[in-house]
C-alpha cells in the first residue's frame, strides 16, 4: 500500500491507459504528465496527490493484489485468466469486447468423438470454459496470433478476445460461441478499500460519473 | 545433475538473523499475552489425514493443500490449520473435558498458494480458541484479546475490522438460490464485485432481501454504518445488528474507537464455516490482513461434540515482515564480551565464559587459535570486551 494520504493507481498500458486517461481529464484532472510522460512508468497527478503506475495487465493485478498500489485499471479477461485477491468495485465500460471460441467456417467444433484441441493464449479462461461444460480438451498455449493454429491444423478451435470479428473473418475463421463479455474493470486492494475508503470510493464515484 | 539442492521451494524461505529474531519476538509476544490470560498451548502434528480438513461445515480446495500418501496410501496433507486439528482433538482426547477449553497453538502452516503468487506457502500461525462458553462472552475475549494483540505491535496505523457472517447467512437463505448461484453470490459479496453483484441481485427486483445484500456488501467503515443499516435491514436481520453495535460500543470503551472499522458486507469465504462475530486485523503496508478469526459454531460438531466456538489466528511471518520492514532493519544483540583462551588454558576459558554468563552477560568463547583473529572477531561481532584467559589469570581489553 502506498503512503496513507496518497492513492497509488496503476494503470494497463495501452488503450485502458489511454481511455483512463482521458477520463480522468474529464474529470477535471491536470493530465499533462500523463500525456508527455517519456519513459518514465510513475507520474503524479497535480493537486490530486495521486500516483500514477504504468505496468502490463497481469502486471496491474500482481501490484493491487499485493497492495504495491490501492487502485488497479484493467480488462476482465486479464482478471479471469490470473485471478488474484482483490475487490472488483466497478465496471468501466470502456475497452469492451468478449472472449469467443471460434474455429474454421463451415466447420463442426463439437462433432466427433476425438478430444479436440484449443489454442489459446488464455490457458485458465478456456480450462475454466470447458471445465464448466464438463468436456476435455487439450489446449495449446500460443503467444501470438492465435488464429494461425487452426490454420496450420494444429488446432480444432481457438479460445481469444474478438472485438469485430475482422481477424477472424479475413482467416476463414467464424465465432462458434461466446464465452465471457470483458470490459476495463476498477480493482482495489483489500486493505487499502478499508484504510482509505473515503478517498477510494470518492475517486470510484468521481469516475463512474464521469462515464456517464 | 542435482539442480534444486541450492535453492528452497516456492513459497518457503530461510529466516536469517534479525528475520528470524524478528518473526520470535512477534512469537514471545503472542505467547505473553495468550498465557496472562489463562490458555494453554497444544502442539499437533504437521502431518494430518485429509478427512480431518474435509468436513461439512469446512473444506479446503485439493488445490491448497500439499499432499502426500503414508506407507498404506492414506491420503495425508502438511496442516493447512491449526482450528480443525483443535476440533478434533476437542472431540476426541478432550470430549470429557470441563468447558470452556481455552487453547492456543503457535506453529507452521502450509498452503499451496498459486505460483508466483508472492504468498508464503509455510508461515507460522499462532492464534486462540475458546471452545464453549457463552456466545456474547466469548466473543468479547477473543475480539478484546485480538485487539491487545494488534495493539501489542505498537503501529499506530493499524485496524481492526468487524462483521457478522449472520448478515449473508440470514439473507441469501430468503433468496431460494440453487447452490452454484449461492456460491457465486457469496463469491460477488466477498469480493465487493459491485457490477455482478447488483446484475446477479436485479433478477429478484423489489425482493427486500436481495435489496439488503445489496446494501450491505457496500456499508463499511465507522460507527454511521449502524443506523445506514438500520434503514435497509429487515426485521429478522436487526438482532444480528444490535449484537454487533453493542460489541462495538465495548470495543470503543476499551479505547479501540479510533481504530475500528465495521464491514457488514461479510459473507463467510467459500463455505458456511464462520456462523457469527468475525474480524480481521490490519497492519499498513501489508495487503492481507494480518490476523483474522471469528465464531464458528458448527466446527466441532463435525468433529462429534456439539459445541460452540470461536477464535482467531496471527499471521507471525506477516507481522515480523511489516515490522522489520517499518523499523528498517532492528540490529540484532551483540554478545558483552568475547573469551579467547591461550594454549592449555581453554578448560579455563570455558569456565570464566560460564561465570560471565551466570552474572547475567552474553558471552562468546572464541574458537579461533590466534589472538589477533579473536580480537578482529570481537570487533566484528560489536563485542564490548575482549578477554584472554592464560595461566596468570585473565585480561580484559576494553573495545571502542
Amino acid at each position: 500500500m502506498a503512503e496513507n494520504t496518497a492513492i497509488r493507481i496503476a494503470l494497463t498500458k495501452g488503450r485502458l491507459e489511454k481511455d483512463t486517461v482521458g477520463l480522468f481529464e474529464k474529470m477535471g484532472f491536470d493530465v499533462t504528465e500523463l500525456r508527455e510522460k517519456g519513459r518514465r512508468l510513475i507520474l503524479t497527478i497535480p493537486g490530486q496527490n495521486i500516483e500514477v503506475v504504468l505496468a502490463k495487465a497481469a502486471d496491474v493485478i500482481t501490484y493491487v493484489g499485493l497492495g504495491a498500489c490501492d487502485i488497479g485499471v484493467v480488462g476482465k479477461d486479464t482478471i479471469l485468466e490470473h485471478g488474484g485477491t482483490y475487490f472488483e468495485i466497478a465496471d468501466l465500460g470502456f475497452g469492451r469486447c468478449k472472449f469467443a471460441l471460434a474455429g474454421k467456417k463451415g466447420t463442426d467444433f463439437y462433432g466427433g468423438v476425438g478430444v479436440k484441441t484449443v489454442a489459446t493464449k488464455y490457458p485458465n479462461v478456456t480450462r475454466h470454459f470447458f471445465e464448466s461444460k464438463r468436456m476435455d480438451v487439450d489446449i495449446v498455449k500460443i503467444e501470438g496470433s492465435v488464429e494461425l493454429a487452426p490454420l496450420l491444423r494444429i488446432a480444432d478451435g481457438i479460445v481469444d478476445i474478438v472485438e469485430t470479428g475482422t481477424t477472424l473473418r479475413e482467416n476463414g475463421l467464424e465465432v462458434i460461441e461466446d464465452v465471457v463479455p470483458i470490459s476495463a474493470r476498477l480493482i482495489v486492494n483489500t486493505v487499502s478499500m478499508k484504510l482509505k475508503k473515503e478517498r477510494i470510493e470518492e475517486l470510484a464515484a468521481a469516475m463512474q460519473n464521469a462515464l456517464a | 545433475m542435482k539442480k534444486y539442492d541450492l535453492l528452497t521451494p516456492e513459497g518457503t524461505r530461510d529466516l536469517i538473523y534479525e528475520e528470524c529474531a524478528a518473526l520470535r519476538n512477534v512469537g514471545e509476544k503472542l505467547r505473553k499475552i495468550f498465557t496472562g490470560h489463562g490458555y494453554t498451548e497444544v502442539i499437533t502434528p504437521g502431518l494430518e489425514f485429509f478427512d480431518v480438513f474435509n468436513n461439512k461445515s469446512r473444506h479446503y480446495p485439493q488445490e491448497v493443500l500439499y499432499k502426500l500418501t503414508d506407507g498404506k496410501g492414506r491420503l495425508m496433507v502438511m496442516r493447512p490449520d491449526s482450528t480443525m486439528p483443535i476440533a478434533r482433538i476437542v472431540g476426541t482426547r478432550l470430549r470429557t473435558a470441563p468447558m470452556p477449553l481455552k487453547l492456543f497453538c503457535n506453529q507452521t502452516i502450509y498452503r499451496a498458494n498459486p505460483k508466483e503468487s508472492g504468498r508464503d506457502d509455510e508461515f507460522f500461525q499462532s492464534g486462540i480458541e475458546i471452545i464453549g462458553g457463552e456466545v456474547m462472552r466469548a466473543d468479547m475475549e477473543a475480539l478484546s484479546i485480538a485487539a491487545e494483540v494488534m495493539q501489542s505491535f505498537e503501529v499506530d496505523d493499524y485496524r481492526f475490522e468487524i462483521g457478522d457472517s449472520g448478515f449473508f447467512t440470514l439473507l441469501s437463505s430468503k433468496l431460494g438460490m440453487k447452490e452454484q448461484e449461492l456460491e457465486d453470490l457469496r463469491e460477488y459479496v466477498m469480493s465487493k464485485n459491485y457490477p455482478a453483484l447488483d446484475e446477479m441481485l436485479a433478477g429478484y427486483g423489489d425482493n427486500k432481501y436481495a435489496k439488503a445484500i445489496g446494501s450491505m456488501t457496500r456499508l463499511f467503515g465507522g460507527s454511521d454504518v449502524f443506523a445506514a443499516a438500520r434503514a435497509v435491514l429487515p426485521e429478522e436481520a436487526l438482532p444480528i445488528l444490535d449484537r454487533l453495535e453493542r460489541v462495538h460500543e465495548s470495543l470503543c470503551a476499551l479505547g479501540m474507537g479510533g481504530k475500528i472499522t465495521v464491514d457488514l458486507g461479510f459473507a463467510a469465504k467459500s463455505d458456511a464455516y464462520y456462523t457469527g462475530i468475525v474480524f480481521n486485523g490490519y497492519i499498513s503496508g501489508y495487503g492481507m490482513p494480518v490476523l483474522s478469526g471469528g465464531r464458528y459454531d458448527r466446527l466441532i460438531a463435525d468433529f462429534g461434540v456439539d459445541t460452540p466456538a470461536t477464535g482467531f489466528a496471527v499471521n507471525e511471518n506477516a507481522v515480523a515482515a511489516a515490522l522489520l520492514k517499518r523499523s528498517g532493519g532492528m540490529l540484532l544483540p551483540a554478545p558483552d564480551v568475547m573469551i579467547y583462551a591461550e594454549d592449555g588454558c581453554i578448560a579455563d576459558a570455558i569456565v570464566h565464559c560460564r561465570k560471565l554468563i551466570a552474572d547475567g552477560m552474553t558471552a562468546e568463547y572464541s574458537d579461533l587459535a590466534d589472538v589477533n583473529a579473536s580480537r578482529e572477531l570481537a570487533k566484528t561481532r560489536k563485542c564490548r570486551r575482549f578477554d584472554i584467559v592464560s595461566e596468570t589469570g585473565v585480561t580484559s581489553e576494553e573495545i571502542g
